[in-house]
């Protein structure tokens, strides 16, 4: 815990869902640190657990799902006073596991923040937009008059309060100044005729549009971090452009971080400081933009990016590369590499899960592969069949509806 | 489409559904064998008589100007002479609407402020003990006759509370409001919360299963979309992510269940104020039934059919209210 | 029709779900009870044991474990006399009796075969009118829906206890049919037809030998009922002349009639099973209704046992508690198996029904 200039570390995080099926390993073991300021990329195919990692970061896992282990330290030197003297704080550092469900709550929107893939289905839509955003300014509005900042009680607004908003305007929960300040939000990410805009509905908006409100309701408690999930891959190529410059514009002009997940290779290539690559849950190859695309090391982020040289030529979507994506059902996740099977460069030592390993001396470049320490040599490699016969059926028969059953975060 | 052209649309199919009913139940004298003229004058009575009689009712018109005769007592909310008593049928009719309306509604309020709570318990807790009870009340609650259950529950109060009043109604609301704030004097009140309670229940279970039903079905849906988890990460509050979000989606397709559900509600009304003796048109029409007064008879069918269709009218306009979609697409 | 998938998805609901095996068992129990009452019933449904004589007046006796004090006046040595007395439950009348002396077990058991005829031929009569009409609306689309569906409507505009009793109260003075079905198994064994093949031959040639079956109820039931079944007719016709296939149909000159037949009807029965189902159920609950009011010509039925327990029911809850549990163990297994059929055949089915 050297480096105060990162704002998240996560140490060993593991997120479970208990299905019918058996357990889903989704988020696994995972260990990322991300410093203030910076965009850091998330990249990996369809079910590798990004949508999962994002919402555990936020605390939104629901049913059947639950982390089962890790920290999340979030450096808020504010809420380390508040909290001072207990387990869940390290220096300026809070450990967000270890508090409670009603104090990590009043961190969303407020210091966390999150935009979805689809923009259309993300707004409620039978309330207008401005009103959404709204109550958005409303909730960070509340916080912030509260000299506490976990002091849970004061912002509680119960049923009652709700019901009697119904008849007495007092007791509504958005307030005037709050329903003005979306509109200028909606106007800072350049929504035109943002007054009347604020009083349409989400199916009033084009999709582009519509995910700039959303950026725009993300922006609302002026978060520390912002989660974005595949922001543009639901939007129009031209429009997609947009979209992305306005979140580089905002970042720069407020400083604050990005967590970018994407499946598009020119996304990060354009926005990124620093990548992170995922597989089945884990992490298995980070660094800083160059490292990583320039000098990959897991066979996996090497298929990602295919045969391309350089930065310039990266091609726009992930390259697809032979085989599946494991179930990640934890009976069926073997005790080994998770990509051995799909792996061309397989070996004999891969049969055992490989640690992250440091690529280089600089410290920032590492990758769950042994090809960051040995040499791939024919010699060692597995015969071609070793995992065809055993695994590859059990594999393709659950892994196709895998990633269309989830992503997205769709529950039902 | 503005709400004020959906609503003159939507008007306009009522009328000529209302036309039908009417028209419908105009037939309905043709079908049935007692004869208006023997009802309303002396067994005795000579042919002069009775042809007068027949004259004076219209009887000896052709059809079509029979039926605009009716279509146009009708429009002046004549619904005819009782066949049995002589006397006018919309006021005999009218005297007896309040009680049922009341019933109706106490019924619907009771079945809301229970239903809603235990669908939204339900679906919270899913797969838990609470929400199998919630299931299985509901499955109970749809698959009881309601006549048998009010007679269970007069017996279980008689039983368990001792003698309060298990029928009939001492005061109507609209008295007992009067007593309460001309006179301050609450025991009308009393009374007529203790009459009604019995019924209201009872009329009211079948409703309540329902719609605990479809509250739990339509939250656990809801709260599988993808807005929930959005509303969530704004930092908004559970309260209003569930009531302001959740719940009000919910309840937006559910509204227009319910009012064609409404018809079940009215057709329960009927046996439960037969079960309870509660002065509502249901028990009265089973007595014209009894009676054989075709007059009153179609008055009620008429009375009802077009309650049942303004309702309707009623729950579009507020399903179009709260549903964007449905007046600007 | 019934494809593969289709029957694995109904084995595969009903393995997953213990209610749909309740539910299962529950109607073929009550399929079986009503088929061989005359084997099953303990005494003859509505033979009455009323008499003078107290040691051998049956009326009012109590079910099984139910026994209870009561004190009566009678004349004793010449004077009047309250003298408390214990009634107690007789084994072979295990629901108790009713105030007339009847077996409310053999009542019920016969009972059933007049819930279960007026449900499922009522269903099979609404679906029969419906259906066709529907089909024919939601097929043709336009005028012709738009005038059929108007009149549908109007259906809708009253409370089905309402039309019902309304069409009950005219059919009743015009033509009010009722039909002796006569009991096979009775009349076999008072022949002596089958001779040593039917059980309990005495016993059995002691029930009646036919049951009244209500006619124009059945018939007002599916009067009332079969706009249900048009709207959901219409609304899978509507979605089927969009197909490839009937397009095809159409184009190499195929009548309407024929398409309508061959590929419309096939292709959205399964809604209308769904449907027919839970009409069972509704049907049930509408007829014990009629029946409770005595707008039915029957009075072996459920629902006028409970009428005829309710003057006494503050005294002897059973009379009137028995048929009801029965109408409610009715219904909730046939919604059990609709629930089962709806998750197993097509889960977007709404049902509707209910008195
Ligand atoms: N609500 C859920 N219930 C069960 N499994 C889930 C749920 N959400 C996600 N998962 C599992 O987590 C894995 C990762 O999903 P996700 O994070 O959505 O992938 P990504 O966002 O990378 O496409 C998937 O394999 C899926 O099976
Ligand atoms: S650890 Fe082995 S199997 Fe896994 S990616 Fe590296 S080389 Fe391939
Ligand atoms: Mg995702």
């Amino acid at each position: 815990m050297s480096n105060v200039t990162d704002i998240l570390r996560i140490d060993g995080l593991k997120t479970r869902f208990f299905t019918d099926n058996g357990q889903v390993n989704a988020v696994e073991d995972l260990d990322v640190r991300i410093e203030d300021g910076e965009v850091f990329g998330i990249v990996g195919e369809s079910g590798s657990g990004k949508s999962v990692m994002a919402l555990s970061i936020i605390d939104l896992i629901e049913r059947p799902g639950r982390i089962t282990d890790g920290e999340i330290w979030f450096r808020a030197p504010d809420i380390a006073d508040e909290l001072v003297e207990t387990d869940a704080v390290d220096g300026d550092y809070v450990d967000l596991r270890a508090m409670s469900p009603e104090q990590r709550g009043l961190l969303r929107g407020s210091r966390f923040s999150m935009i979805f893939q689809d923009p259309m289905s993300s707004f409620n839509p039978s309330i207008t937009v401005g009103e959404q955003i709204a109550e958005a300014v409303e909730a960070q509005r509340r916080a912030r008059s509260n000299p506490r900042s976990l002091d849970a009680k004061s912002q509680h607004y119960g049923l009652t309060d709700y019901l009697l908003g119904g008849v007495l305007s007092s007791k509504r929960y958005v307030s005037e100044p709050s329903l003005d300040r979306a509109i200028e939000l909606l106007e800072l990410v350049g929504i035109p005729d943002p007054a009347e805009r604020a009083e349409e509905y989400p199916h009033e908006y084009s999709g582009g549009m519509l995910q700039r409100a959303m950026i725009a309701q993300a922006l609302a408690g002026e978060p520390d971090v912002l989660i974005a999930d595949e922001p543009t891959t639901a939007l129009d190529v031209t429009i997609q452009a947009q979209v992305l410059d306005l979140l580089a514009e905002l970042q720069t002009e407020t400083g604050m971080t990005i967590l970018l997940i994407t499946h598009n290779l020119g996304v990060v290539a354009r926005m990124c400081d620093r990548v992170g690559v995922m597989y089945a849950g884990e992490i298995v190859e980070r660094g800083t933009l160059g490292d990583v695309f320039d000098n990959p090391v897991h066979p996996y982020t090497q298929g990602l990016l295919g045969s391309i040289p350089d930065l310039q030529g990266v091609a726009e979507r992930l390259q697809p590369i032979e085989g599946n994506v494991p179930s990640l059902l934890d009976h069926e996740m073997p005790d080994r590499c998770y990509f051995a099977d799909r792996c061309p460069k397989a070996m004999e030592e891969c049969l055992e899960h490989p640690p992250e390993l440091a690529v280089n001396d600089r410290g920032q470049h590492a990758t769950r592969c042994y090809l960051a320490e040995t040499e791939y040599t024919a010699a060692k490699a597995l015969p071609t069949d070793y995992f065809g016969a055993t695994e590859a059926p059990a594999e393709a028969d659950t892994a196709p509806e895998e990633p269309t059953a989830t992503d997205g975060g769709d529950h039902q | 489409m503005g709400l004020g052209k959906f609503l003159i649309k939507r008007t306009i199919q009522g009328v000529i559904v209302i036309w039908g009913v009417v028209t419908i139940t105009f037939f309905l004298r043709f079908l049935t064998p007692g004869d208006p003229v023997s009802a309303l004058t002396p067994p005795d009575a000579g042919p002069e008589v009775r042809e007068r009689m027949a004259e004076n009712l219209g009887l000896n018109d052709p059809i079509h100007i029979q039926y605009a005769d009716y279509i146009t007592d009708l429009l002046m909310l004549d619904l005819g002479t009782s066949m049995r008593t002589g006397r006018s049928a919309s006021i005999m009719i009218l005297a007896r609407l309040p009680a049922t309306l009341e019933l109706a509604l106490a019924a619907t309020i009771i079945s809301m402020i229970i239903a809603i709570p235990l669908g939204v318990i339900s679906a919270r807790r899913r797969h838990q003990k609470s929400d199998y009870a919630a299931t299985m009340f509901s499955l109970l609650g749809i698959s009881t006759p309601n006549f048998w259950l009010g007679i269970m529950l007069i017996i279980l109060v008689a039983v368990v509370v001792g003698p309060i009043p298990t029928g009939g109604r001492d005061v109507s609301f609209w008295e007992a409001t009067v007593m309460l704030f001309l006179e301050a004097n609450p025991r009308g009140f009393g009374n007529w919360a203790i009459h009604i309670f019995l019924p209201a229940i009872t009329l009211g279970t079948y409703f309540t299963a329902l719609l605990t039903r479809l509250t739990r079905s339509g939250m656990l849906e809801e709260l599988g979309k993808t807005y929930v988890e959005a509303t969530r990460a704004k930092g908004l509050p559970e309260t209003l992510v569930l009531y302001k979000h959740v719940l009000r989606n919910t309840l937006i397709p559910i509204i227009t269940v319910l009012g064609l559900q409404l018809g079940t509600l009215i057709g329960g009304a009927v046996i439960t104020e037969e079960v309870f003796s509660w002065p509502g048109i249901g028990s009265f029409l089973i007595q014209q039934i009894a009676y054989r007064d075709w007059v009153l008879i179609q008055g009620i069918l008429i009375v009802i059919g077009v309650g049942f269709v303004v309702i309707n009218i009623i729950v579009d306009a507020m399903y179009a209210k709260l549903n964007p979609k449905v007046v600007t697409e | 029709m019934i494809s593969k998938r289709l029957k694995q998805s109904l084995r595969s609901e009903l393995r997953t779900s213990l209610m749909a095996k309740i539910g299962l068992v529950l109607i073929l129990l009550i399929l079986i009870v009503a088929m061989f009452a005359p084997f099953l019933a303990p005494h003859h449904p509505t033979e009455t044991r009323v008499s003078d004589d107290p040691e051998v007046d049956k009326t009012d006796l109590p079910p099984i474990g139910m026994g209870y004090e009561t004190s009566e006046t009678r004349l004793v040595d010449g004077e009047m006399q309250t003298v408390e007395t214990t009634i107690e439950p007789d084994h072979s009348f295990i629901l108790g009796t009713n105030t007339l002396g009847q077996d409310i077990l053999s009542r019920l058991m016969y009972g059933a075969r007049v819930s279960v005829l007026v449900g499922v031929l009522g269903a099979l009569l609404a679906t029969a009118i419906g259906v066709p009409y529907g089909l024919t609306a939601g097929y043709f689309g336009d005028r012709i829906d738009d005038s059929l569906m108007r009149g549908a409507d109007m259906m809708l505009a009253f409370p089905s206890l309402v039309l019902a009793i309304a069409l009950v109260g005219v059919f009743r003075d015009t033509d009010f049919h009722t039909q002796q079905i006569p009991d096979p198994f009775v009349l076999a064994a008072r022949h002596d037809t089958l001779g040593s093949f039917v059980p309990r031959g005495e016993h059995v040639a002691a029930m009646p030998a036919s049951i009244t079956f209500p006619v124009t109820v059945t018939l007002v039931v599916a009067l009332v009922n079969w706009v249900w079944f048009a709207r959901v007719a219409r609304g899978e016709a509507m979605a089927i002349r969009q197909e490839e296939y009937v397009k095809a149909a159409k184009s190499v000159g195929a009548s309407n009639a024929t398409i309508i037949r061959q590929h419309v009807l096939p292709n959205s029965l399964t809604p209308v099973i769904v449907l027919a189902t839970i009409q069972v159920a509704a049907i049930i609950l509408l007829e014990s209704a009629l029946s409770y009011l005595g707008f039915s010509e029957t009075t072996l039925t459920w629902g006028y046992d409970i009428q005829q327990g309710q003057s006494a029911a503050a005294t002897y809850w059973w009379i009137a508690f028995m048929p009801g549990m029965a109408i409610v163990i009715a219904v909730i297994s046939i919604n059990l198996l609709g629930d089962w059929l709806r998750d197993a055949l097509d889960p977007s089915i709404e049902g509707e029904g209910g008195v």
